[in-house]
């Protein structure tokens, strides 16, 4: 620990902490994949069940990791002049990172209330969503990573579509004629893809966005 | 928002390039600490005697070393201060110890008057201000213990005075010591001293100017040391930092003695631990460790002065304040027992202060202004 002071790690104390970000994403992306191959026919397991805690916990740590790091660079850095707005957008987003991990997580609940989205009429668009939220959270990782601001913007656009897909869906869910396990199920995947997708829009929000303008889009287009 | 600079960017003038502006303030650094101490020699024996027996209470000289540098808010630039009037001869090794132990808690003012900032937010003050005066109590204790006993026994100038010997070769008992070091200093002393003394009326005002420009060159260069210093290594002290966080002991001491060492000041470590410990990210007793590093890590630069200065005498005394911060952590840190009273004691002062704001303001001027003020009245 005291030789890290002779070495020179060649890397920027902010670009560490955006590679913590990026790997937490990376994480949390290990977290849904486990929890939703639970709720789209394995099943519950130990082995998905160590997966997806054990893996949380870790993105858990990455956040506490950041605002530590985010602490010392202010303390160090005393003046901190061009850092200031970045570290201040890392802190929020990287609450936006820890709570992709939660959602993941809570759609492993699911799998262990018994639900299962292979079974029923709608299992095409089931699968669409899961798939495409999957996409997401690696897109958001390379956008992020790469700082690609067109990107971002594309995939800001494409996430609002994505938003409304999700509200009218737990919609339909509510107005179903089926069990009513199938349509609690349903709407709590909707609900759960949904805020997964928002958090990560304002994680890709950081890099377009002023300070005082990020951390809306878990929040309606009508309420930001 | 995404952090579009590179490292290089940041620090504006490339690392190597400012990593020689530190060797040239440091070189100048030590020019100044010669001039201060050809200066004095310049004013003749009826001034320096005046001033040593200005300081013949040890207890005075405590206070006076407080005070001076709870005024230029470092003890680097107290005790390279110091280091000058010993070569010089003006002032002898033994006057020169509670000098130097004042320092020592003179410097604790700048962290303590740093966890002030946190004084609008109840708990974050209370852990900024225990992990500001923990410092100044084992200070406070250090002296409490060692100053009578160093009067008693000497054992702290002996023992400098024997490693001196040992670094020089001359066995110790004063004298100077040659180096290459000494040699180039005291020439580019030579080269500056040669204007003061051009200009002046009289001799007495040539040694007057050299004195003065002196201090003002030890002064300005440390403080710029300091500050090159600090972006050079902010990095490395980050990366430390982080690494260090959760972890306790020698390790902690050691990051506290490098970071020091690095940035000449132990102030810089001491303000830094400040806000991580307001927020609760580095617990108060992981800072204890870091900051009693700092202030091993703090005596170097009277080491550096006394290398300029080329006097054993200047050396012993640098070697000095080494033994006695040393000393300090030998005797409280390894019983578990004592180890943390200077942090129980800075937590049940917080305690009070958070409750009653005011009581933090009044240990500060009382400590560091009115004390030392009022004792050197009277002693």
């Amino acid at each position: 620990m005291v030789l890290q002071f002779f070495r020179s790690s060649g890397h920027d104390p902010i670009e560490e902490i955006e590679a913590i970000l990026v790997g937490m994403l990376r994480d949390a992306h290990v977290v849904y994949q486990t929890a939703t191959e639970a709720v789209f026919g394995a099943g519950k397991s130990k082995e998905a069940k160590a997966t997806v805690k054990g893996t949380d916990k870790q993105i858990n740590r990455g956040q506490e990791q950041v605002r530590q790091m985010l602490m010392v660079h202010g303390a160090v850095q005393g003046n901190l002049g061009t850092d200031l707005p970045v570290m201040l957008a890392y802190m929020s987003v990287v609450k936006d990172v820890e709570r992709v991990g939660d959602y993941a997580k809570n759609l492993y609940d699911l799998a262990r209330y018994g639900a299962d989205l292979t079974v029923g009429p709608d299992a095409d668009r089931l699968e669409e969503t899961r798939s495409s939220v999957g996409a997401m959270i690696d897109e958001a990782a390379d956008i992020f990573e790469s700082v690609d601001l067109d990107a971002a913007r594309s995939f800001l656009a494409r996430g609002d579509d994505f938003l409304d897909r999700c509200d009218d869906e737990v919609k339909a869910a509510h107005a179903s004629q089926g069990a009513v396990s199938d349509a609690v199920a349903r709407a709590l995947f909707y609900r759960f893809e949904k805020r997964i997708a928002a958090h990560l829009m304002n994680l890709v929000s950081s890099l377009v966005l002023p300070v005082d303008e990020l951390d809306y889009y878990d929040e309606d287009k009508d309420d930001r | 928002m995404h952090s579009d600079l590179t490292p290089s960017d940041r620090r504006q003038i490339p690392a190597p390039v400012r990593a020689l502006i530190v060797v040239a303030l440091l070189y100048l650094f030590l020019v100044g600490v010669k001039m201060l101490e050809g200066g004095i020699k310049g004013l003749g024996s009826e001034y320096t005697d005046a001033v040593f027996a200005s300081v013949s209470s040890p207890i005075a000289a405590l206070l006076a070393g407080i005070l001076a540098t709870v005024l230029v808010q470092s003890s680097s630039v107290t005790t390279a201060t110091i280091v000058g009037l010993v070569a010089s001869g003006v002032l002898s090794v033994e006057a020169a110890v509670p000098m130097i132990m004042g320092a020592n808690i003179g410097t604790t003012v700048t962290n303590t008057l740093v966890s002030l900032t946190h004084v609008r937010h109840s708990t974050e003050f209370s852990r900024a201000f225990s992990a500001a005066t923990m410092h100044d109590f084992f200070n406070f204790l250090a002296v409490i213990i060692f100053l009578p006993l160093e009067l008693l026994t000497g054992f702290l100038s002996t023992s400098a005075a024997w490693i001196a010997g040992l670094f020089t070769g001359a066995g110790g008992g004063g004298g100077d010591f040659d180096s290459p070091i000494k040699a180039a200093v005291k020439w580019g002393a030579g080269v500056i001293e040669r204007i003061p003394e051009a200009i002046a009326a009289s001799e007495t005002i040539g040694a007057v100017l050299v004195l003065v420009l002196g201090i003002g060159i030890i002064f300005l260069t440390l403080g710029l040391i300091t500050k090159n210093m600090r972006l050079l290594v902010a990095e490395r002290i980050e990366r430390t930092l982080n690494a260090a966080l959760a972890k306790s002991g020698l390790i902690g001491m050691a990051v506290g003695l490098l970071i020091t060492m690095s940035v000449q000041s132990s102030s810089i470590t001491t303000s830094i631990l400040i806000p991580l410990c307001a927020a609760g990210v580095l617990a108060v007793r992981n800072a204890y460790p870091i900051t009693l590093g700092a202030n091993i890590g703090t005596t170097i630069t009277a080491l550096l002065a006394a290398l300029g200065a080329g006097s054993i005498d200047g050396l012993t005394i640098a070697f000095t304040h080494t033994l006695f911060n040393l000393a300090g952590i030998l005797l409280l840190y390894p019983i578990p027992r004592i180890r943390f009273i200077p942090v129980v004691l800075a937590e049940k002062l917080a305690d009070l202060a958070q409750r009653r704001r005011t009581l933090a303001i009044a240990y500060v001027l009382a400590a560091f202004a009115g004390i030392p003020l009022l004792g050197i009245l009277i002693f």
